[in-house]
């Protein structure tokens, strides 16, 4: 190893030490500054490290947190990163921690969640052995371009790769599966089969309408939501791949979870997912692929995704008021149309609190919300008590539920958590909170002071 | 009394959140009890274009662009410019604005013709005009301020037969050079403010109701709203740009 990368480690350290000691979790800036002095430092420290990494738009850090239950489970020497720490510089932060100053890795595995448009810059360096492509939706324009330039950014991830790899794609998102068509790696396709779900409507605003190859309009077989499921293009052929890992049938869909039957190159077999909603559905069978082609036995993979109890504002709970608060993450139309449909399945009266930001992290464009079928409120019928609007785009936001049809009278506008969270101390309904990533942020802090709960580095 | 509105290439020119103005113009049509019907008219529709007293055209994607043109060429431009000739009022933004003008010309010099109702071309950049951004229309239109989200990187020119739709006073508008934003010819309203441009302001919203109401009953008086929610909203991003 080169004295240069030998300074970055230490320089590193030093920096991580420091900022937790002045409690500023930054992760990002200790490994910024080791790259500076040594630009490949991250691929001397991955050298020899058995790494699955998980990239897409949507449920990274979920998907992340079930395959590290598999680890756990499975009694493997691991490290994982946060979603705090998804690009070049949190990545090497989180390696430097986990190896001695000589730039050894003390662990034997690592699972690596890394934001979608970064690893154009993080897989040449990290060399995954599996990589897991979890879905790709319009996000955050302002910040990626077009959703297929993000596609592009992974296809040329992928190709800067040396060695073959196994990579993992979902078959119903034409984007993501047209990443096999370079075939230079090993692909596995998981995805929920025909007949599994209801077929959804086809949405008008859908991400990927087009052929990718033809640019002719898809066919649909089924559509599980979004721009997902059985697509087929009639002119060139190009089509929904089959699968190797596949949801075969959803037999129940709850509030806090769903049983599917689920199919695998060890056979088929019922399967809990610890968590609500569709797109849950497809991070577990997504995360069940990559710990399999990882080598952790099928049953266990299984095993690691009913057991797995989700935090950091995917669906937490926190003690508020005197039925409780859940706080879920939205950070754009798919995933915000999804919580929508989550909210038809509660059964009792609640109050809405949607919390809208537009700083870098949550995208500068706020038009998403139009995008996302908040009209959806109107059918909850007598159940949704009030809506509360906050963050930096609360005025924003208040505009949006007027035109989805809630009357002005039934909304409230609050920017200051400590008053909004206060306000719901003594709340005896169920409190529903969607905010985005930098609102979630504050948020669970407020919550955090007011009602406890794990501290968490950003 | 009722208005018959047109969403063109709704599937392809749907970026930013645009559906949102036709949210909007539904609402505030509804709220005073003004029949409003609204087609959606695809690529590939064979429907024809007449009859409708407002058309909608949003931005979209350059991966589907090719589509459109092939669409557009096959009479649909002819058909735009015979509606805007004849008065119909239309809004169209970003993209949808860009394909009325003349041309398209991207940075290395390739061109696509538009369908060339309005006198503008734009010219592909390298860099791309985005944030938001706040634009005053002349007195004779109201005098209003308008809010919104610019992301482009097309550089939109203006020819005599046009009017600015606007003076930039916070961000880039239609080149990031001339103060200009935007453009007006007879109904037709282009612009680069997408996504919820109309939801935020009222007073262009109503603009484009009283517009289509009168020129297709003779005269219109609006039933004023209760906009409270939405000047809100409208005055704190005012506030936003106003301090930089
Ligand atoms: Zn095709």
């Amino acid at each position: 190893m080169s004295i240069r990368a030998f300074i970055a480690i230490c320089l590193c350290k030093f920096l991580r030490l420091f900022s937790r000691l002045v409690h500023r979790g930054g992760t990002a800036m200790p490994g910024r500054w080791a790259l500076k002095v040594c630009p490949n430092l991250l691929s001397i420290l991955a050298r020899g490290v058995k790494t699955v990494a998980v990239t897409g738009t949507n449920g990274k850090t979920t998907t992340s947190r079930m395959i590290e239950e598999g680890f756990a489970g499975q009694g493997l020497n691991y490290f994982a990163n946060r979603s705090g720490a998804n690009l070049l510089s949190g990545i090497t932060t989180e390696f430097v921690m986990n190896s001695t100053l000589f730039g050894k890795c003390r662990k034997e595995y690592a699972v690596i969640e890394c934001d979608e448009a970064a690893a154009v810059k993080v897989f040449p360096q990290l060399k995954p052995d599996v990589v897991l492509v979890l879905n790709l939706f319009r996000d955050q324009l302002d910040r990626y371009g077009e959703v297929t330039h993000t596609l592009e950014n992974i296809r040329t991830a992928l190709d800067s790769l040396p060695e073959p790899i196994t990579v993992c794609l979902n078959a119903d998102c034409s984007l993501t599966a047209s990443l096999a068509e370079d075939g230079r790696h090993n692909y596995r396709f998981f995805g929920i089969d025909r007949g599994a779900v209801p077929t959804g409507k086809k949405s008008e605003l859908s991400d990927a309408s087009h052929c990718i190859r033809c640019k002719t309009e898809y066919e649909y077989d089924y559509i599980t939501y979004g721009h997902l499921g059985g697509y087929r293009c009639p002119k060139c052929g190009y089509r929904r791949h089959e699968t190797d890992y596949a949801v075969t049938d959803v037999t129940e869909q709850r509030a806090d979870g769903s049983s599917v039957v689920l199919r695998t190159p060890d056979g088929a077999q019922l399967a809990e997912v610890n968590l609500p909603a569709l797109y849950n559905v497809y991070n577990a069978v997504g995360a069940v692929a990559a710990m399999t082609e990882m080598g952790i036995p099928v049953k266990a993979a299984i095993g690691a995704v009913a057991s797995f109890k989700c935090g950091f504002g995917r669906m937490e709970s926190f003690q508020l008021g005197k039925a409780g608060a859940k706080v879920m993450l939205v950070k754009n139309p798919a995933g915000c149309n999804q919580v929508l449909d989550f909210l038809q399945n509660v059964k009792e009266k609640f109050v809405l609190v949607v919390c809208l930001n537009d700083r870098g992290a949550d995208g500068t464009d706020v038009s998403w919300i139009w995008d996302a079928e908040f009209e959806k409120l109107r059918t909850l019928s007598g159940r949704l008590e009030r809506v509360i609007v906050s963050g930096d785009r609360a005025a924003d936001m208040a505009v949006r539920v007027k035109y989805a049809g809630i009357n002005p009278r039934f909304v409230t506008l609050e920017h200051d958590y400590e008053k909004l969270v206060s306000s719901l101390e003594n709340e005896e309904r169920p409190v529903y909170m969607i905010p985005t990533y930098t609102a979630m942020l504050e948020l669970r802090e407020t919550l955090i002071r007011h009602c406890g709960g794990d501290e968490f580095w950003v | 009394m009722e208005l018959k509105i047109c969403h063109l290439y709704p599937d392809v020119l749907n970026l930013y959140g645009d559906g949102g103005n036709i949210r909007c113009l539904t609402q505030r049509l509804n709220w005073r009890g003004i029949g409003v019907e609204v087609t959606k008219m695809p690529i590939g529709s064979k429907e024809s274009l007449t009859g409708f007293d407002l058309i909608f055209i949003g931005g979209g994607q350059d991966f589907e662009q090719q589509v459109l043109l092939e669409d557009l060429h096959r009479g649909r431009d002819k058909e735009l410019v015979a509606a805007i000739e004849d008065g119909v009022c239309v809004l169209a933004i970003c993209g949808g604005y860009q394909m009325l003008g003349a041309y398209y010309e991207t940075h290395d010099g390739k061109r696509c013709d538009f369908v060339g109702a309005l006198d503008l071309w734009t010219v592909g950049a390298k860099k791309r005009m985005i944030g938001n951004y706040m634009y005053k229309v002349p007195e004779e239109l109201g005098g209003f301020t308008v809010v919104g989200f610019e992301n482009h990187s097309g550089q939109t020119r203006l020819g005599p037969g046009v009017k600015p739709l606007g003076q930039v006073l916070a961000g880039f508008g239609n080149n990031g050079e001339d103060g200009t934003e935007g453009a007006v010819y007879k109904n037709v309203f282009g612009t680069y403010s997408h996504g919820p441009l109309l939801p935020k302001n009222p007073d262009f919203a109503d603009l484009l109701i009283r517009r289509a109401l009168e020129r297709k009953y003779g005269a219109a008086e609006l039933t004023p709203l209760d906009d409270a929610a939405e000047l809100l909203a409208h005055d704190e991003m005012c506030r936003r740009l106003g301090k930089r």
